[in-house]
């Protein structure tokens, strides 16, 4: 079953390894700027690291918006095939994640290859931010971040027959999961 | 020896009077010998004062900025953000650094220099725009008055980028605050010695950069497994995820127990509440998200959020242990959520809260003690631990209101204005001191005087090593380890590197030497590193004694000699004067200086060229 790399942006603290280690696969230099992967930080409303790396789509509209067919879904990877492709970056400003990068000294696109399936990103992340997961156990960290959320939650309010009620729950403590 | 790799041998000066920006070439000897960040630094502000006939007003146009990451900023290995800015401070008149961490000193290396120099004084308020090779001044009046963070924002927005760092002044900065600080991605300082008056007497709001080159480096995979080896290091240590999740604040506990924590203006050395302003409550109650420096697996920052109470709704990057220690039990806040919102304000005003908490801790025992009268503070009464009126002040000093206006000139003048404030105030050759007492450990008190900034501990921090060997120490062990530590720690800020991970993890300062190799292909041992950095420091120390310090400067605040901590650990110690006189002795003897503190004249000679 393909995997899918995915992004849990809660965990992610904005050090920006993912970039370094992905520029260095990929070209073999230390140009954060080169990286198929890029954090976006926003702050202060709202506060948030947001590593931005190709979903590899089933339905790519970069692929659809290719004017040479030069990129193809294979095996859950959109593979972006070097000799097809024109550069005329369609598929940059077509992305509707902004995943697709461009850079001066570069002839083609930088689009996340997924390491052929090994992604450096995901092994070095300090903070498990990114992670390799199966595609039926995607939204997991979600569900179980989502489940956090109720433990430290202290009450609930609800309605019952037009009366205003309120359950307590108890702190689960500190577990890490 | 040529240096094969890791800079880009280019300099950039930019001209605010004239509004030119010239690139100029940087010789091989000088890049061999002064390494970069704080090594250039010194030698261009060195260059500058022989200029100007060692006469330089720290607010005048003739003063010389310099903004210097180093070789190893930006390449992969652990927390490799760091950058410097230089110049003479307004704070002691002498030479003056301090370094910042986030992202800011790696897109300035990525526009393809290894220093930024910047004189002058533009015409209105403006904005220095590094875009890869372009430098642009770019006048924008209408960010005056505004925030550090609002700021920020205006000037991406204006300029069309979200990728660009942003390295801002607020308020405190534009009206010549003397502990003004450089603030960058939302929450990083440069926060000592007053860079950001500096910036602000220049007429020079903020300076963007935005750069794409490779960064040079000699050898990438030798780097790489170099590297990879330090961060499993850091990840299998056992306290890594402790410095993940606290960072820094795990710090107010271990001081706390040692009695090295500052609280009510360091009239004591332990809290009683301390527990209401740790790591762990910030934990439970106010951490949102981890924020680490480039390439940083520690993430020692955090991201807190208060959730309820009159605060609510601050975020605030950080806060660490200096600014929860001066902001909150030197001022006998016990609130937590004040001292964030505290340290958000300093935040958006741009001001130091080192010197921030440390003189309004002053003020407050100044007017508890009768020196300062009520008509002194505007008719504000002031306590420990009123929050609200801590908090107008510190907007009262960024806005030089009333009082504001005298504290906001530093220690020096509050000092001039009221003689007995002098017995109050902390602070070394002008500067603030930070928040770790030196009453329990001499070394620590030798670190604060010996430091060419003033009272910080960046330079050399003992006391730990003390608390927990040093009952033994020798005099001859208190000065090597000063001096040790005055080579070693300001080399990370020459590389251009956090030293976290070797003070606080253990990581092995050799594979900072190894770093270098792998960086710029050339074979240096720490050892020479470590000369280097001595080198520097002799060049500071230069600086200072031509701008008229001397051996009556290496001294200590007058609470240090005759005022011990009440309570704790260390309740009764205080450091003998003639004591330190002999340790100060033999610590000039150790660096090659005469006895009144002055390097020999040979040393000048190694500055020409």
């Amino acid at each position: 079953m393909p995997k899918k790399l995915t992004v849990i942006p809660e965990q992610c603290s904005g050090c920006r390894i993912c970039e370094l280690v992905c520029a260095i696969k990929h070209f073999g230099v230390n140009n954060p700027k080169k990286a198929a992967i890029r954090v976006v930080n926003t702050y202060p409303h709202p506060v948030m690291r947001m590593p931005i790396v190709c979903s590899q789509c089933k339905v790519p509209l970069c692929a659809k918006v290719c004017p040479t067919d030069a990129l193809r879904w294979v095996e859950g990877i959109v593979h972006l095939d070097k000799e097809d492709c024109i550069s005329c970056y369609k598929c940059v400003e077509a992305c509707p994640f902004g995943a697709i990068y461009a850079h001066e000294d570069c002839d083609l696109p930088i689009k996340c290859d997924m390491c052929g399936g090994d992604p450096e990103c995901v092994k070095q992340c300090p903070l498990g931010a990114l992670r390799l997961i199966p595609e039926d156990a995607l939204g997991e960290p979600k569900r179980v971040n989502n489940i956090l959320s109720y433990t430290q939650m202290k009450e609930i309010e609800f309605y019952e027959k037009g009366e205003k009620k309120t359950i307590h729950y108890a702190e689960i403590g500190e577990e890490e999961l | 020896m040529s240096i094969k790799s890791g800079y880009f041998k280019k300099s950039l000066h930019v001209d605010l009077t004239k509004g030119s920006a010239d690139r100029r070439a940087l010789p091989d000897s000088f890049i061999e010998k002064y390494v970069g960040g704080r090594g250039f630094g010194a030698r261009l502000v060195w260059d500058n004062l022989k200029k100007h006939n060692y006469k330089i007003d720290p607010l005048g146009q003739e003063n010389l900025v310099v903004v210097a990451p180093g070789p190893l900023t930006g390449v992969y290995l652990p927390s490799s953000g760091k950058s410097s800015f230089i110049a003479i401070s307004p704070a002691t008149g002498l030479y003056g650094d301090s370094s910042m961490g986030g992202g800011f000193g790696v897109d300035l290396r990525q526009t393809g220099i290894d220093v930024l120099s910047i004189i002058g004084k533009a015409p209105e308020l403006s904005v220095l725009f590094i875009d890869n090779g372009e430098a642009t001044i770019i006048p924008m009046p209408k960010l005056k008055g505004k925030s550090c963070l609002k700021a920020e924002g205006i000037i991406r927005e204006h300029l069309d980028t979200r990728t660009a760092h942003v390295a801002t002044i607020g308020p405190a900065g534009e009206n010549m605050v003397k502990f003004a600080c450089v603030n960058a991605d939302w929450g990083r300082n440069a926060g000592r010695t007053g860079i950001g008056a500096i910036m602000g007497s220049k007429n020079l709001k903020a300076i963007v950069v935005r750069g794409h080159q490779d960064l040079p480096v000699y050898d990438v995979n030798g780097l790489m497994v170099e590297s990879d080896k330090a961060y499993t290091y850091l990840k299998e240590h056992k306290y890594f995820r402790m410095w993940q999740q606290e960072g820094l604040m795990n710090v107010i506990e271990y001081a706390n127990e040692k009695g090295i924590l500052p609280s009510y203006n360091f009239k004591d050395s332990v809290f009683a509440r301390h527990e209401q302003i740790n790591g762990a409550t910030m934990l439970a109650d106010y951490k949102i998200g981890d924020s680490a420096c480039f390439s940083c697996s520690m993430c020692c920052s955090n991201i807190c959020l208060v959730k309820n109470g009159k605060y609510t709704g601050t975020v605030v990057e950080g806060p660490e242990y200096e600014s929860c220690a001066m902001l909150g039990s030197n001022l006998g806040i016990d609130n937590f959520a004040a001292v964030l919102s505290a340290n958000r304000l300093c935040d958006e005003l741009g001001i130091d809260t080192i010197s921030t908490g440390n003189l309004v801790g002053a003020v407050i025992e100044g007017y508890e003690k009768g020196i300062l009268a009520l008509s002194d503070l505007d008719g504000n009464d002031i306590t420990w631990g009123d929050e609200d009126a801590i908090l107008e002040l510190i907007s009262k000093i960024a806005n030089r209101q009333g009082i504001g206006d005298i504290i906001a000139d530093g220690s020096r003048r509050i000092i001039e204005k009221w003689p007995e404030m002098d017995k109050i105030i902390l602070q070394v050759k002008g500067l603030e001191q930070s928040a770790y007492d030196s009453r329990a450990g001499s070394s620590m008190a030798l670190a604060y005087a010996t430091s060419d900034i003033g009272a910080h501990h960046t330079r050399a921090w003992t006391i730990a090593k003390e608390m927990e060997e040093g009952q033994d120490w020798s005099d001859e062990d208190k000065t090597e380890t000063v001096i040790y530590h005055q080579k070693l720690r300001p080399l990370f800020d020459m590389l251009g590197v956090c030293r976290l991970p070797w003070i606080e993890l253990g990581l092995n300062e050799r594979h900072y030497a190894n770093f270098y190799k792998y960086v710029t292909g050339n074979e240096v041992s720490l050892e020479q590193l470590l000369e280097l950095s001595n080198d520097i420091y002799d060049l500071t120390r230069l600086i200072n004694t031509r701008l008229g310090m001397s051996r009556k400067d290496d001294s200590l605040p007058y609470k240090v000699w005759a005022n011990p901590p009440l309570t704790g650990p260390n309740a009764g110690k205080v450091i003998d004067r003639d004591y330190f006189q002999k340790l100060l002795s033999l610590y000039y003897q150790k660096r090659g200086w005469d006895e009144n503190g002055i390097p020999q004249a040979r040393l000048e000679n190694k500055f020409e060229d």
